[in-house]
Order: structure tokens, then C-alpha cells, then sequence
């Protein structure tokens, strides 16, 4: 209770809004006109005169940006406050990396990579299909369906519960790129090795986390089905399932992004030439930083957007759980 | 005379434990008769809790003889014989409330026309049928607890097991539920077995109040409360209302060297 | 009638000892059926392996499908001895080791205050924290090799880019839970601190650090591997003269897969030593909670 009372008290010293983005629309304003003060001129031949006023238009304009953001995150919730520092981050790079005519082949400018994105779209999304759909989440849903199968014989079998299942926690603190080289080359060079080395990552916390959710039932739960007289399939059903949904959807969330880099890992120990992985490795070898780039941020957004969706599915599933009850 | 609810004979429980073994129950003889409203009290550790658990058939005595309408307790669980409410109100949280009143409905496949009127009318009952759509952590304590007595009412069975149902809640709302249960009681005519350890609870809801001493766990006596209907506030204040609440005190005194008004 | 969890360990050793026997003992017909196929493979293709029929041959494959335990005992003994040879693969996990801890020390040092800053001011929170969420469900890893090229150009070599790219990897799941931690104080302890008349640095230091520590280790935990995993792509990804990466990308690109199985034997060792370490710490700087934790 306290911290939120001291959380309203700030929101309402915050000012006024329109002067916050008055503040924030001045601040970019001057970072673009930076930008567009240093646009045309080659890498190593940006007049000192030129840099100097760029420097300070974006000294000045990062400034005045930063004290619009804060007048407005304090009174503004959600992703708008972070996706407005992002807007202002990106062109104050842009702006510092033409002023000081950093070659692309060391740290590219953000337009640079969205051109890259546009103009290598084709291949891209070839090895995103490759690295997402056949590797992620192929070996994603294996590892998921055989975790919930052990987490069930596990529970069902006390002996593996604690014969086996102490090991799961300790396979779990296992880097997988030391397993990857080994099982690229049990399994071949082809997507199914990559899908295995996803499937074994995802695999651990899902059987970690669904047995500790089946065993989290409430005993008076237990014993309200017994005073039904209900079927041990039916108590299950009813009360051991739902109970273990909120830790199942805990591990589905962790697996998500472990997917996705086992994935990549697994692509740097050898492919068929396809492969986001594969991508990043070559092209940064050639200094081809802007398809590098490119090819992070289409991993960041498929990153971004699987997390998403298990998340909406969780949501949807467990609304009633207790980590949903908080107003934030 | 129709079977007696309840009926039990020289029965034992014992728990077979490393630290040797707990007498929980020794030597309980008991018969409740159809429509009688019956507090178990007594301290921790006196075994009422375990009597109820044994009526309920969520576990097996381990000596004599117990009946409930005249059946096992296993042949009565199968049955769907009673309604049992625990110490916290159990309710299935990713359930409504309407949904939680219409568990037992749904797993003892009654037809499926009438769930839903009889679920409502259970929540009309307790006087929460503006709250059906809430889940569980939306409620009071008090309103989760009225939930968890709708749900042990919605199968209409004949007898109620209640464990301390009411032992979590504050003095005020718990005088409020008392009332509340004792109307359910009269309107509806089931047998009641009602464990708890206040003494004014006791004696205002029940038609006997069965007193219980621990170590071992056994039957000390029992009072009978002739007090008359219907009973209110004006009820707890009469004289009648102190002197047998004097007689339950008493009789937990005397199977204990401690005041076991705690 | 709540029944206390017992915990995890308690009685597991004597059923952990079966499984692993079982699984060793599953083991072993697998390995002689996969590498049989392999080698009657190269049987047939008129390869001279020293042996006579594809079974004889599956325990002695130079690129077993799964190393036989007896090739597997060898190379190992060879591979760790001289330990502190530069070739050796006990002297590469030090390396590395080192790496993920200078690795990890600059990621709690960022994530702690990072995570001060969260707790710190709302406004703060709101602009970075969307951020930092999304950059756990984004592989960082792919951003492994870039940033070992940019770090390489401005010439900074050695071991140093490697501890930094495990500390970038490591430091995002630290911040997130030590913010955690800070923020997981009752509101009445706040309330007892606040009649106290105790100053916020004070509420800080007695009250939010120490409530922050077990959220501290559980998220170093995790960020244990993550930063180990983050030194051995970074030992992948630049010019390394040590290190697991370094012997996994040699012995990659040689195919040598009984030198892959031996180096993975030692990273998942070297990994379950770290977090180890760190459950060992955790016990000494948190004993108020033993017993308590996982």
C-alpha cells in the first residue's frame, strides 16, 4: 500500500503533459536536424565546422528529449514512454555515428541497417524460416510434448521423481554450446540437428517446472475430489492440471527465448548455408555489419513476438492467477 | 425410529508415526439423529477434526464401529452422501464463483438442465448472487467461506461435515455466518457436524454440543443446548446461553489440568 | 493435514544412483547399434577401419555416431594431461572459467545498478524496463560475434572481450532480478522502517539489499550459464589462442568428435561448478534462508 500511495504522489508533481511532449517533439527535432546537418557528406569528410554544430544540436536536443520523456513517463504507463526513448536513442546514434564518420563496417548506422533489411528482405527471411519455423519451433513443441510426458511419469512414479529428476535441474545449468558441436555432428548438418539441440534445451525447465506445478495442488482440493468420490483421472483433471498451468506456461515463456538461441548456437557449429545463425557468423566475418544488424533485429522482433504469444495464451489461460492480480 | 445420521462404537484411531504412535480417537461412542445441528469442540490435538475426517471416509478407522445412515463411510462417499467444508474455503481459484457451486454439480453429472438453476439458487442462499462471475481472490474471507458452504450444499446432500469453517474469520462476521448457517440449517432440515473451538459458537448453532479432550483423543461428554428458536442477538445475551456455556467450559476443564478456553 | 514438502535431495541419492546405472547401461547397446550402422556404412564403401565386421568396429570408429566409454576414458586421459598444458583441455576450462567470472562480477556490478535505478524512479522504470524485458525473449546471443568484431577493432583482445560479452549477456537477467528483490519487501516492514524515522538510505541498506540477495542468486544463477555460454561463442567468434570455444571451433572445423565429447564433458562440468559456487555462496552471504531455498 505504501508504495503505491508514493507512486500516485509523484505522478501528480509530474506537470503538465503537453509541455512534456512539447519538450520530447523539440528534442527529436533538433537530433534530426543534427542528422540531416551531417547526411551528405563521405565518411572521412565531415567538415570540423559541420561536427562541432551536430555535436551540439545533439547534446541540446538529447537534453531537451530526456526531460520531455521524464515529464511524460511520469504520468504515462505501457510501452509509449519506451518506445519514445527508443525513437530518440536511435537517431542520437545515427546522428554521433555520421558526425564522427564511423565506417559501417565497424558499427553501421540505423538507416544503413534498415536499408540492408529491405534490400537482403528475400534471403533473411529464408534463413528466419529456416532458423524459426524448421529449428525453433519444431524442436520447441518436441521438447515441450516430451517434457510434459516425463514431468507425467515423474509424477506418477515417485522413484523417477527422485532419481531422475535431480538431474534435470543439473542439465539444465549446461551450456548448450558445448553440446551443440557434438550433436551437429551425431545428427548432420541439416535443420533436424538444430531442432534436437532445441528440443534438449526447452526440454529440462518444462519438466522442472510442470512436476513442482502438478505436485503445487492444494491437499484440501485433493480432499474435496475424495469427498466427491471422483475417478484419480477426474481429481487430475480438475484440480492437478489447472494447478500446474501457471508453472507450465513459466517454463513455455523460458523456452521461448532458449529456443530461438539454441537455434543460433546450433547454426555456429555448422549448416547447409542457411540459417539466421549461419548469417550473423559469415557476414560478421566479412565486417558485413549491416546484414548483421538486420538479421538481429529479425531475430529480436520473432524473439519478441513467440514471447508474445505465449504470453496472450497465458493470459487467456490462467487470468485467474495470482502473479495476474496486480493492477500493473 | 429412522437410521440415526451418524452412529458410532468404541471407535479408535490410531497413527502409526516413527515417534511412536497417536491415539487420535480412543473409545468414541456417538449417535446423531437425523436433523440435529452437532458442534465437536474441544482443544488442538483432541481429535475432532480426525472424527470428521473418518465420517468423511478421507481416512480409515482403525478400530470399531461407524455408520452413516446406516452405510459405511465408504459406501456413503460413494454415494455423495454429504457435504464437507474445510477449515480455509477450498475454492478452485481459476474457477468463478458460479463455477466453483457448480463443481460438484458438474463431476456428479446431474442433469445438466439444472446446474446451472441450482447453482444460482445455492449462491441466492448465501446471499451472493451478484458475485457469480468473481473468481475466488475477488472475494472477503467471510464471502469465500459462504462460497465454499453454497458449493457443499449444491448436491443436497443429507448431512454436513463443516471443519471449523469459521475459525479464520473475525468475531464480527463470524457472529454474522453463525446466523446465517442457522437459518440454512433450519430452512433446509440437514444433520450438521460442525467442528470448532469457540464456545459461544457452539453452544448458540447446536441442538448438542459433543465436548472432546485430547491426549488421547476421546469424548469427555455431552450438552445438550435447550435453547429456544429462533435464536438471535437477545439469545447470546439470556441467561440460559451462560449457564450452559458455563457447562461446556466446565467439562473441558475437567478433562485437563489447563484452561482450554485458548 | 498439509504435509511438508520434503526436500528435493533428501532420499535421492540411492534412486539417482539407479537411474544413472540404467542409463549407462541403455548406453551402451545404443552406442554399438548407431555406431555399427555408421561404421558398416564405411565398410561397404571399401574402407580398411582394422577390424572385421561393423561390430567389432563400433567401439573403435575414429568419429564414433557415440564415443564407446572405453575411447571415450582415453581421449579423455589424454586430452587432461599435462593439465596446465596449453593443448590441454583442464587448462582451457580455467581460461574460460576465469573469463565467466570476471564476466559475471561486471554483470552484478551493472545489474545492481541498473536495477538501483529501476526501484529508484518510476519515470526510469517506464522508459527502460520495456526495453529490458523484450532484450530476454531477444537472442543476445546472436550479438555475440558482432560485438566481438567492434570490440576487436578497437583493439581491445585477450580475454578481456570475452568476460565483456559474457558480462552483456549475464547482466540483463541480474537486473531484472535484483529489481525484483529490492521491490519484494512487505509493505508493513517498509511501514516499520518508515516509524523508525529511517532514512531512504538507510531503508536501503537495512531493508531492500538484504531482501534483494536470494533474487540476486537465483537470477546469477541463471545468468551463470547464460555468461558462460556468452564466453565460449565470444572464444568462437574472435581470435582466440585459449579457451573451450577455441578448442570446440578447432576440433569443429577437424571433425574430431571424441575431442567434442571430451570438451563437452568439461563445459557441462565447468557449468555445474559454477552454479554450484554460486549455491555455496549464496548459502554463506543468505544463512537466514537455509533450508528454505531450492
Amino acid at each position: 500500500m505504501a508504495s503505491r500511495t508514493v507512486a500516485l504522489d509523484r505522478g501528480r508533481s509530474g506537470g503538465l503533459p503537453g509541455l512534456g511532449w512539447l519538450a520530447f517533439a523539440l528534442g527529436a527535432g533538433l537530433l534530426l536536424a543534427a542528422v540531416w546537418n551531417v547526411w551528405s557528406f563521405p565518411l572521412d569528410g565531415v567538415p570540423p565546422a559541420c561536427k562541432a554544430l551536430s555535436l551540439g544540436l545533439i547534446v541540446l536536443g538529447l537534453g531537451t528529449g530526456i526531460y520531455g520523456l521524464a515529464a511524460l513517463a511520469r504520468r504515462m504507463t505501457g510501452v509509449i514512454p519506451a518506445l519514445l526513448a527508443a525513437v530518440l536513442a536511435l537517431i542520437t546514434v545515427e546522428g554521433l555515428l555520421r558526425a564522427y564518420g564511423v565506417p559501417p563496417g565497424l558499427i553501421p548506422t540505423p538507416t544503413r541497417v534498415v536499408t540492408a533489411l529491405y534490400n537482403s528482405r528475400t534471403v533473411l527471411l529464408g534463413d528466419a524460416r529456416v532458423t524459426f519455423v524448421q529449428e525453433a519451433l519444431l524442436g520447441y513443441i518436441a521438447g515441450v510434448a516430451a517434457g510434459i510426458l516425463v514431468a507425467l511419469a515423474a509424477v506418477r512414479f515417485p522413484f523417477l521423481e527422485r532419481g531422475a529428476l535431480p538431474y534435470a535441474g543439473l542439465f539444465a545449468s549446461i551450456p548448450i554450446v558445448a553440446l551443440a558441436p557434438v550433436i551437429v555432428k551425431a545428427f548432420g548438418l541439416e535443420w533436424p540437428s538444430k531442432a534436437i539441440i532445441v528440443g534438449i534445451t526447452v526440454f529440462f525447465p518444462v519438466v522442472v517446472n510442470v512436476v513442482r506445478g502438478l505436485q503445487s495442488a492444494n491437499p484440501l482440493l485433493l480432499d474435496l475430489m475424495q469427498t466427491y468420490a471422483v475417478t484419480p483421472a477426474a481429481s487430475f483433471r480438475l484440480v492437478r492440471v489447472p494447478s500446474a498451468l501457471p508453472f507450465l506456461f513459466n517454463a513455455l515463456k523460458i523456452g521461448s527465448t532458449l529456443a530461438l538461441i539454441g537455434a543460433i548456437v546450433g547454426e555456429f557449429f555448422g549448416t547447409t548455408g542457411q540459417g539466421l545463425g549461419f548469417r550473423i557468423q559469415i557476414e560478421a566475418g566479412r565486417f558485413n555489419l549491416d546484414i548483421v544488424w538486420a538479421a538481429i533485429v529479425i531475430a529480436s522482433v520473432l524473439g519478441i513476438a513467440f514471447y508474445g504469444v505465449i504470453s496472450w495464451l497465458e493470459a487467456r489461460f490462467t487470468g485467474w492467477h495470482a502473479s495476474r492480480r496486480q493492477p500493473r | 425410529m429412522a437410521q440415526p445420521a451418524v452412529h458410532l462404537k468404541d471407535l479408535n484411531m490410531v497413527f502409526r508415526g516413527a515417534q511412536g504412535d497417536t491415539v487420535a480417537l480412543q473409545d468414541a461412542n456417538l449417535d446423531i439423529q437425523q436433523g440435529e445441528f452437532i458442534s465437536l469442540i474441544g482443544p488442538s490435538g483432541c481429535g475432532k477434526t480426525t472424527l470428521l475426517r473418518l465420517m468423511a471416509d478421507l481416512i480409515t478407522p482403525t478400530g470399531g464401529e461407524l455408520l452413516i445412515g446406516g452405510k459405511s463411510p465408504a459406501q456413503a462417499r460413494q454415494e455423495r452422501a454429504y457435504g464437507y467444508v474445510f477449515q480455509s474455503p477450498a475454492l478452485l481459484e481459476w474457477r468463478t464463483v458460479l463455477n466453483n457451486v457448480l463443481l460438484p454439480l458438474d463431476v456428479m453429472n446431474t442433469p445438466k438442465a439444472t446446474r446451472q438453476a441450482r447453482a444460482h439458487e445455492m449462491l441466492k442462499l448465501v446471499g451472493l448472487e451478484g458475485f457469480a462471475g468473481r473468481y475466488p481472490w475477488q472475494l472477503s474471507g467471510g464471502m469465500q467461506q459462504r462460497v465454499s458452504i453454497a458449493r457443499a450444499l449444491a448436491f443436497d446432500p443429507s448431512l454436513l461435515l463443516m471443519d471449523e469453517p469459521f475459525g479464520a474469520l473475525d468475531e464480527i462476521t463470524r457472529e454474522h455466518l453463525n446466523g446465517e448457517l442457522l437459518r440454512l440449517w433450519q430452512e433446509t432440515g440437514k444433520t450438521v457436524v460442525f467442528v470448532t473451538h469457540g464456545i459461544s459458537e457452539a453452544v448458540f448453532l447446536s441442538t448438542r454440543v459433543v465436548v472432546m479432550t485430547s491426549r488421547p483423543g476421546k469424548i469427555e461428554g455431552v450438552v445438550d443446548i435447550d435453547l429456544p428458536y429462533p435464536r438471535n442477538v437477545e439469545t447470546r445475551e439470556s441467561p440460559r446461553f451462560f449457564e450452559l456455556a458455563t457447562k461446556v467450559r466446565e467439562l473441558l476443564r475437567q478433562g485437563h489440568g489447563f484452561d482450554a478456553d485458548d | 493435514m498439509i504435509k511438508a514438502r520434503r526436500p528435493v535431495m533428501a532420499g535421492s541419492v540411492g534412486p539417482m544412483i539407479i537411474v544413472a546405472v540404467i542409463a549407462l547401461a541403455l548406453y551402451w547397446p545404443l552406442m554399438l547399434w548407431v555406431n555399427a550402422g555408421a561404421a558398416q556404412r564405411s565398410l561397404n564403401s571399401g574402407a580398411d577401419l582394422g577390424c572385421a565386421t561393423a561390430i567389432a568396429c563400433a567401439t573403435q570408429l575414429r568419429n564414433p555416431v557415440l564415443p564407446a566409454p572405453a575411447q571415450l576414458g582415453s581421449s579423455l586421459r589424454t586430452m587432461s594431461l599435462p593439465p596446465m598444458a596449453p593443448t590441454s583441455v583442464p587448462y582451457n576450462t580455467l581460461v574460460t572459467a576465469g573469463e565467466t567470472i570476471v564476466g559475471l562480477l561486471i554483470a552484478s556490478v551493472l545489474g545492481i545498478g541498473l536495477a538501483v535505478g529501476l526501484v529508484g524512479s518510476r519515470a526510469f522504470e517506464r522508459v527502460t524496463l520495456p526495453w529490458l524485458i523484450a532484450s530476454q525473449t531477444v537472442p543476445v546471443i546472436a550479438l555475440a560475434p558482432m560485438l566481438a568484431v567492434v570490440l576487436g577493432q578497437y583493439g581491445v583482445q585477450g580475454w578481456l572481450p570475452k568476460a565483456l560479452i559474457a558480462a552483456y549477456i549475464a547482466f540483463f537477467p541480474v537486473a531484472v532480478g535484483v529489481a525484483a528483490g529490492l521491490r519484494s519487501p512487505d509493505p508493513m516492514q517498509e511501514d516499520l522502517l518508515i516509524t523508525y524515522r529511517a532514512s531512504g538510505w538507510q531503508t536501503f541498506w537495512k531493508l531492500r539489499l538484504p531482501a534483494s540477495l536470494p533474487f540476486l542468486f537465483t537470477s546469477l544463477k541463471v545468468a551463470a550459464t547464460a555468461a558462460l555460454i556468452g564466453s565460449i561463442v565470444a572464444e568462437i567468434s574472435t581470435i582466440s589462442f585459449s579457451g573451450l570455444g577455441k578448442m570446440l571451433a578447432e576440433n569443429s572445423r577437424a571433425s574430431d568428435t571424441l575431442a567434442l565429447w571430451v570438451i563437452m564433458l568439461y563445459g557441462a562440468g565447468l557449468g555445474i561448478a559454477l552454479v554450484a559456487v554460486l549455491g555455496l555462496i549464496e548459502r554463506l552471504v543468505t544463512p537466514w534462508r537455509a533450508g528454505q531455498s531450492r
